[in-house]
């Protein structure tokens, strides 16, 4: 059968970014579109971000495991310890080889593995945080075509990440919150 | 520590009035506020206490500042059942070396001064990631 094309967002935060995530899912409805929220964290909140998040968006969410197929109308939280990739755009993978001195999961991980497959919508998103996970991965993601957005500076708790996404010059849209809310929004519905 | 309210907090400042501040802000709420002057004072309270709540901690203190002491509530398993923010007059961060190896327990940044309903609120979301027992 063939495969209808995927509309799918990676969202990187790190400090500040459970209060972002908020302002961002809050009532949001239910779409085609798999969200891969890759927040640093210790795996002890893993379970208590994803309830969280279940108690007021319209998606499913749940924490990724390995091997799973994503599925539209679901939000996957990168458990801690563990960096999540997408294995051609549709398979996650976890693995725990995790670099000496880096933050897993990791945004630059899981969006260097995108892939410019046919028909896929893809996007990256880069939240407040510290320090610069996510903007190797924005060079990789607009390489290969797909939208990238960084949180604006007001709304930021943290400038370090956003602004490390924005300086590699590979960044379309610069938003708040609630535009990239709306941004996602946008292109689940034009992905058709 | 005793059981008791179910929101705790822990403000860790060498600056007593913000320790004050924060109780007055905190208690009449329902939370349970404890308080400690240093990062060593922070250690021996959390010491055996199970202690499960929001650590609100400063940067800047003498001795111990507030990364050194995040490592080791971090190093003595102390952080397993709470959520760290900083609460500092340092707006941001960025710059400095201190948060390598550990930004994934550093949850959330509170700036200081903070206005009461300011601090309310994003300490009652930050509530929410508080791991059930």
């Amino acid at each position: 059968m063939k495969d209808a094309g995927r509309t799918i967002v990676i969202i990187g935060a790190s400090t500040g970014g459970p209060r972002i995530l908020d302002r961002i899912f809050r009532d949001f409805p239910y779409m085609d579109l798999v969200i891969i929220i890759v927040q640093h964290m210790p795996d002890h909140i893993n379970l208590s971000l994803k309830d969280k998040l279940a108690g007021y968006t319209g998606m499913n969410v749940r924490i990724a495991e390995d091997g799973e197929i994503i599925e539209n109308g679901s939000i996957y939280l990168a458990p801690s310890g563990y960096y999540l990739t997408l294995e051609n755009n549709r398979i996650i993978r976890l693995s725990s080889d995790v670099k000496s001195g880096y933050v897993a999961p990791s945004a630059d991980a899981a969006l260097q593995s995108l892939v410019r497959r046919e028909g896929d919508s893809i996007a990256g998103v880069v939240l407040t945080g510290m320090g610069f996970d996510g903007a190797a991965g924005i060079s990789h993601l607009k390489s290969i075509g797909g939208l990238t957005i960084s949180q604006n500076m007001e709304t930021s708790i943290i400038h370090s990440m956003p602004m490390a996404a924005f300086e590699t010059g590979c960044v379309d849209y610069v938003l708040s919150p609630e535009k990239i809310r709306d941004m996602i929004i946008e292109m689940a519905r034009h992905h058709k | 520590m005793q059981a008791g309210s179910d929101k705790k907090i822990m403000i860790v400042d060498d600056d007593p009035y913000v320790r004050v501040v924060v109780k007055e802000i905190f208690e009449p709420e329902g939370f349970e506020v404890v308080s400690a002057e240093s990062g060593q004072q922070c250690l021996e309270i959390l010491e055996g206490s199970g202690f499960r709540g929001v650590i609100l901690m400063d940067i800047m203190m003498p001795g111990m500042d507030g990364w050194e002491t995040i490592r080791e509530i971090i190093r003595r398993g102390y952080a397993k059942g709470s959520v760290i923010a900083m609460l500092t007059a340092v707006e941001d961060p960025g710059e400095l070396e201190d948060w390598r190896n550990i930004t994934e327990y550093v949850i959330d940044y509170i700036t200081k001064p903070f206005e009461s309903d300011e601090i309310l609120n994003n300490v009652s979301d930050l509530m929410d990631l508080i791991p059930e027992n």
